[in-house]
C-alpha cells in the first residue's frame, strides 16, 4: 500500500519541503526544480562537471540537430 | 561547436597558467543545476602567463572569437601588454579568460577568495560561493541574478549541514 505522501510525490512535481530554508524556499518558487539541485549536491564537485558535460553535449547536440534542418 | 570544459582545464593545468575558475562553471561546481556554454577563468595577465595559455591551446585554432574576422590568437609583446581580457574560441571549445572579475577585482582578490577543488586530474581554484554570488550579483543580468537564487539556496544548505532528503 502506497501512503499518501509518497504517491504525491510520484504523481506530482518536486514539493518543497515546509522545513526549508528561506533561500531554499526562494529558489524553488522562481521556479527551480530543487530535486536537480538535491541530486547534484549529493555528487562530487567533479562529477557535477561530468553530468554537466553529458547535458551540454545534448543540447549542443539538439541546437546542431535544428540548425541542420532549418538550412534545409 | 563543442565544448569540452575538461579538455580545456587539463591543457591549462598542463601548461602551469596561473587562473581560477569563474562563471557558470564555477556555479556548477558549486552544484547549481544550470548549463553553461563556456568556460570563464580569470587569469593573471602578465606576459608569462599570456604566453602559458597560448602554449596551452596550442594547436587548437584559437581566435579572438568577438572580433570582426575571428582574429588567430597569437601573441606580441605588444598585445602582451595591452590585452586586458580575451575572449576566445577554439577548436574545443570557448574559453573566455578575464584580467578582472567584477564585484571581485583583479586576479589575486579572485585567487584570495577561492577555495581549491581536487579533481582527479588535478587541483583547481574557483571562486568560493560569496565571491561567486558577488560576481553574479554585480553583474546583474537575469540569468545571474537567477543563479544568485540557486547559489544562496546551496549556501545555505552547505552551512547547515542539512543532507539532501
Amino acid at each position: 500500500m502506497i501512503d499518501e505522501a509518497t504517491l504525491a510525490q510520484m504523481n506530482e512535481r518536486y514539493v518543497c519541503p515546509p522545513d526549508a530554508e528561506p533561500a531554499w524556499r526562494e529558489a524553488c518558487e522562481y521556479g527551480f526544480d530543487m530535486s536537480l539541485v538535491e541530486d547534484t549536491l549529493r555528487l562530487s564537485p567533479e562529477e557535477r562537471l561530468e553530468r554537466h558535460q553529458r547535458a551540454l553535449d545534448m543540447i549542443l547536440e539538439l541546437q546542431e540537430g535544428c540548425d541542420s534542418h532549418a538550412a534545409k | 561547436m563543442p565544448q569540452n570544459d575538461k579538455g580545456l582545464l587539463l591543457r591549462l593545468k598542463e601548461h602551469d597558467v596561473e587562473f581560477v575558475i569563474i562563471g557558470g562553471v564555477c556555479g556548477v561546481l558549486h552544484g547549481i543545476s544550470l548549463v553553461t556554454q563556456d568556460l570563464d577563468i580569470c587569469c593573471r595577465f602578465t606576459p608569462e602567463n599570456l604566453r602559458r595559455i597560448e602554449r596551452a591551446l596550442k594547436n587548437l585554432h584559437a581566435c579572438h572569437r568577438l572580433t570582426a574576422n575571428k582574429l588567430p590568437f597569437e601573441l606580441t609583446d605588444e598585445l602582451c601588454v595591452r590585452l586586458k581580457n580575451l575572449y576566445l574560441q577554439t577548436d574545443i571549445g570557448i574559453l573566455d579568460c578575464l584580467g578582472e572579475v567584477a564585484g571581485i577585482g583583479s586576479y589575486d582578490q579572485a585567487l584570495k577568495r577561492s577555495v581549491i577543488h581536487r579533481m582527479s586530474y588535478g587541483e583547481f581554484s574557483i571562486l568560493d560561493l560569496d565571491a561567486l554570488i558577488a560576481a553574479k550579483e554585480a553583474v546583474g543580468r537575469e540569468r545571474d541574478l537567477a543563479a544568485v537564487k540557486l547559489l544562496r539556496a546551496i549556501k545555505k544548505r552547505n552551512e547547515t549541514g542539512k543532507n539532501p532528503s
